[in-house]
This record gives structure tokens, C-alpha cells and sequence, in this order.
């Protein structure tokens, strides 16, 4: 049967739905963070802030902002993911009371 | 590293929501693609000018400060998720989201490339041969051109797209614009092509917490198990009855046209993004047996138990209500919406200054944002203490259409009305419509008495 043919195979390894899920939902928040930061702030003039030499356009600025919180996103999410994943599962004895 | 996944192969199925998904998709995709090319005053229509901090949307620019109008149009577009969620189910999933009308762009391809159903089936199984390279070089190079092209529109919203466009032919494009086209393209066609109902599956928080928006009134799509069971095969002319047969014969239609590889026959399952494809499968089957359409039907918990749907209740009205009040205080705002802005600035490197006369000055820089698209003049005036003047500031200052100008001046007032820190005011007037007004409070500092 052919709802049979797709069962068992349809799954993705834990790991892969973690990798991917982590990958996706940090990157939604990025986007959200990133559009409300850089409406406060303009990266150009933020730029000049820490260094008057520095000169970087808006697209360099955006996408260095974007990828920050990305990253940041994403080392939150994945390690809390994993020390979901990870925690000592409770004991048979204490599952029963 | 997809492939550890067995690929759907969804079949095709025509009928009602078969044509009301297409129309959602030509109409969605149709929207995307186009819109950037449309004009406006001889610009682009729709732009979101990142370089220049402007959005463009049709006649109206907005500029940074106009950010909570954007969190506003998010809430409401999240609430009214809630409310069709609640009203008729996963609705968004089945027509509207773009991972689904994507991936049916891309199925199209598939299918316009590989065949039908069970010869892409027989395809992938075949060992590799001419017309099996060919088939698939096809099936790349239509996905791939598709990406490409989703990737330059999608660019097209934030940089002018009939530039971008003489840019790419003169092979001339900046390093970002060409990431991030090449990053939306990619994402279009690893998602739409390959990953598809696996992001619905695993990757999708909606499909996740939709459920808390369902009760026993919202529209699912149902398999009337009372109706159908048992199931089995028959020849058209028996009548079931006799047989001890329900109404499904067991043709699994149902199962090989659904996106997402399930059995609808098992109950609401949250893999089920209501496509409604089984629908059309099943009443193809229906009328052909001569059976009364809707064994799998648009229905509700309440009506599947025999017990009356309520579409009015409480949820809905206080879903729609929201609604309403926030889409008001949208249009209220954006239409009273004052097309000026002032900033005003103290400058941090004196305190005051003490002149001859007794008298006090400080000094201040205003940054006046003309968010009109024609140059206008304003008054400056500054209130608060009795007597206070402006000093350097010409009787009109003029600001370009949508641009910045910064003003600095000096305001001065008598040593006995400023002692300590006073409030005072600084407001502008357009001097060709009153209405546009803005102030600004800031702070006077004078001497200790």
C-alpha cells in the first residue's frame, strides 16, 4: 500500500530536524531583530561611532548586522536545544511515583 | 542529505480546490513577480530603499521613524492568522503560504519535465540513461532559471529593479545584491524543490501551534469514518449495503495525491496542511461509483458528532474585534499622520553661556525631516519661559522633499526667568498648510540662583 511504502522512511534523523529547525527558527529571529535595530539605527552612523576611518556602506552594514544576530540567534537556540536533547533522562524509580 | 527522507511523489488530481489552489498560486506568485516592475510618479511602486532608510509603497514614503506602523501591519497580519486559523483551519498552509506555493510551482516543473505521478515513480527507480538525463537536466534547468529569477525579483524589492537589471546584463552587479540574490534563490529551490512538506513537518512553528487556535467548530478536512467504513473494493454494481460495505472503496487516491504522504482516513493529523487535494480525489472516485460526494469533506468536529456548528462564538467575535480596532487605529494614524519630523538636539559640550545684559544662551541643533515629496518651508518657534528668543534661525527655513535638514541656533532668555532647568518647547509650522505642525520638548539650563 502506498501510504504504506512512505511510512518508517518519512522521518528525519533528530539531529537533522535539530540542525535544520535551529538554522530556521534562529534565522526568523534574526530577520525580526535586525529589522527593528536598523530602524532605530542607521549603520553608517553607527560605524563612525566606533571608528571615523571605518567607512562601510548600508548593504555591508545590514547584512553584517543580519548575520550577527543570526549567529547569536542560533548559538542561543542550538544549545538550548541540546541541552534539552541531552539532559539526564529521569530515573525509572522516580518516574513511577 | 534530503534523500534519507522517501520523496513524495503527490499525484495530480484536477477538481474545485485543485483550481482554487492554482488560482492562489498564480495570483500569489503572479503578485511577487510583478509588482516590482510596476511605477509610481516614475518610480518604483513598491521599494524598499535599505541605502536610503525609505520604504516606497505605492504613494506613500516611509522613513525609519514610521517603524511602528510596520509592528502594527505584523500584528495584525499575525491576528488575522489566528482568526481564518480558528474560522476555517489551516487555510494559510493549503493556498496561501510560500512554501506551498512554491513547491506547487516546482511540482509543476516536475511534472511538466518527469511526467505524471507513477512515471516520475518509474523514472527515479530506472537505472541512469539518455532519457533519464535527459529529463532531469530539464527539470534542473527549468528549477534552476526559476530560482535564479525568484532570486533577482525577490532583490528587486530593495534595489531599483529596472537598474538592477541593466546591471545584470552589463555583468555589473555590487557583491551583496549578488549574495543575497543568489541566497533567496537558493533557499527557493532547496525549498521548493527539495525539502518541501519536511519544512511543513519539522521546521514550521505554525504548523506546530495551530492546533491551539482549533476547537470542535473550526473547518477540517475530514473522512467521514461513520460513512466510509468498512472499507473494500466492489464492482460498481454492488450495492454496498448488501455487501456489509461502507462508501470507501479503498482506492488510496486519497493517499497518492497528498503532499505531505499521509492517510487522511486516519484522523486529523497535524502533518495535514488542508490542501484539500484529497477532497477532489475522493469526489472523482464518488461520482464515479455513482456514491454522494463529501466521504472526505470540508466539515467540523461538532457537525462529524451529529451536533449543530456554531461559526458565531465567542472566539470569533473577540478575533474580529481585535481586528477591527487595530486596523482602525492603522488607518486613523496613517491617515493623520503628520509628513514632518523634528529632532531636537542639545549641545552637550556647554552647559549655558552667560552674556551681556543678563542674559542666558544655549544652543541646540534641530533636524527638521521633510517626509513630503516637495520641498517646504517652515516656521521654527521655541516657547517656555517667558521672553525666550531664537537667535540665528532665518524668518522660514526650507527643506527639500524628502530630505534632512539641520538647523542649528541659539535660544536666549533673561537670567531671572532661567535659573536652574527649565522645559521649553521648540515646534515648526509648513508655512503653506498650518496643519502640518510638529514640536519637541528639550531642556533650558541656566545658572544656580
Amino acid at each position: 500500500m502506498i501510504s504504506e511504502e512512505y511510512r518508517g522512511a518519512k522521518q528525519w534523523s533528530r539531529n537533522k530536524q535539530a540542525v535544520f529547525t535551529v538554522a530556521w527558527i534562529s534565522f526568523l529571529s534574526a530577520a525580526i531583530g535586525t529589522m527593528v535595530f536598523f530602524a532605530i539605527f542607521d549603520p553608517v552612523e553607527l560605524s563612525g561611532l566606533f571608528d571615523e576611518e571605518l567607512e562601510i556602506s548600508h548593504d555591508a552594514g545590514y547584512a553584517a548586522g543580519f548575520f550577527f544576530f543570526w549567529v547569536l540567534c542560533a548559538i542561543c537556540s542550538g544549545v538550548t536545544a541540546f541541552l534539552v536533547r541531552t539532559a539526564p533522562k529521569r530515573d525509572a524509580k522516580h518516574r513511577q511515583q | 542529505m534530503y534523500e534519507s527522507a522517501k520523496k513524495i511523489y503527490p499525484r495530480e488530481i484536477g477538481g474545485r480546490f485543485d483550481r482554487l489552489s492554482k488560482l492562489a498560486t498564480v495570483t500569489l506568485l503572479g503578485l511577487f513577480y510583478v509588482v516590482p516592475w510596476l511605477l509610481w510618479d516614475e518610480r518604483q511602486a513598491v521599494l524598499f530603499d535599505l541605502p536610503a532608510r525609505k520604504f516606497y509603497l505605492l504613494g506613500l514614503t516611509l522613513w525609519p521613524q514610521d517603524f511602528p506602523y510596520l509592528a502594527l501591519l505584523l500584528i495584525i497580519a499575525a491576528l488575522s492568522l489566528f482568526f481564518f486559523t480558528a474560522l476555517a483551519g489551516r487555510l494559510w498552509c493549503g493556498f496561501a503560504c510560500p512554501q506551498t506555493v512554491w513547491t506547487e510551482a516546482f511540482i509543476w516543473m516536475e511534472q511538466l519535465t518527469e511526467g505524471t505521478r507513477s512515471q516520475r515513480m518509474k523514472l527515479d527507480k530506472a537505472p541512469w540513461s539518455l532519457t533519464k538525463l535527459r529529463k532531469k537536466v530539464s527539470k534542473q534547468f527549468l528549477w534552476i532559471s526559476f530560482s535564479m529569477w525568484t532570486g533577482f525579483t525577490f532583490v528587486g524589492y530593495f534595489t531599483p529593479i529596472r537598474e538592477l537589471g541593466l546591471d545584470i546584463v552589463a555583468l555589473n552587479v555590487g557583491g551583496w545584491t549578488l549574495f543575497w540574490g543568489m541566497f533567496y534563490g537558493f533557499a527557493t529551490y532547496g525549498n521548493a524543490g527539495y525539502m518541501r512538506e519536511q519544512v511543513c513537518k519539522y521546521m514550521c512553528p505554525y504548523a506546530r501551534f495551530q492546533s491551539a487556535m482549533f476547537d470542535k467548530d473550526t473547518l477540517i478536512i475530514s473522512y467521514d469514518e461513520k460513512r466510509g467504513e468498512p472499507r473494500g473494493g466492489r464492482k460498481r454494481s454492488v450495492d454496498p449495503r448488501d455487501a456489509g460495505l461502507g462508501d470507501c472503496i479503498d482506492c488510496q487516491l486519497c493517499v497518492q495525491v497528498c503532499p505531505t504522504g499521509i492517510d487522511i482516513r486516519e484522523g486529523l493529523q497535524y502533518e495535514c496542511i488542508a490542501c484539500a487535494a484529497c477532497i477532489d480525489a475522493c469526489d472523482s472516485i464518488m461520482d464515479k461509483m455513482n456514491y454522494p460526494r463529501g466521504l472526505v469533506r470540508y466539515t467540523t468536529e461538532h457537525s462529524l458528532q451529529n451536533e449543530t456548528t456554531h461559526v458565531l462564538r465567542p472566539r470569533m467575535f473577540v478575533y474580529a474585534a481585535l481586528l477591527l480596532v487595530l486596523c482602525a487605529a492603522l488607518v486613523t494614524s496613517m491617515a493623520t499622520r503628520t509628513p514632518v519630523i523634528l529632532d531636537v538636539i542639545r549641545d552637550r559640550n556647554a552647559l549655558y553661556r552667560e552674556l551681556p545684559d543678563n542674559v542666558i544662551e544655549n544652543i541646540y541643533t534641530l533636524k527638521i525631516i521633510n517626509q513630503s515629496d516637495d520641498a517646504r518651508a517652515f516656521v521654527v518657534r521655541v516657547s517656555g519661559i517667558d521672553g525666550i528668543t531664537l537667535d540665528g534661525v532665518p524668518d522660514q527655513v526650507r527643506v527639500d522633499g524628502g530630505g534632512v535638514l539641520s538647523v542649528p541656533l541659539r535660544v536666549r532668555a533673561q537670567r531671572e526667568n532661567a535659573y536652574g532647568v527649565r522645559k521649553i518647547v521648540f515646534d515648526i509650522e509648513a508655512v503653506d498648510d498650518a496643519s502640518v505642525v510638529m514640536a519637541e520638548d528639550s531642556r533650558f539650563i541656566g545658572p544656580t540662583p
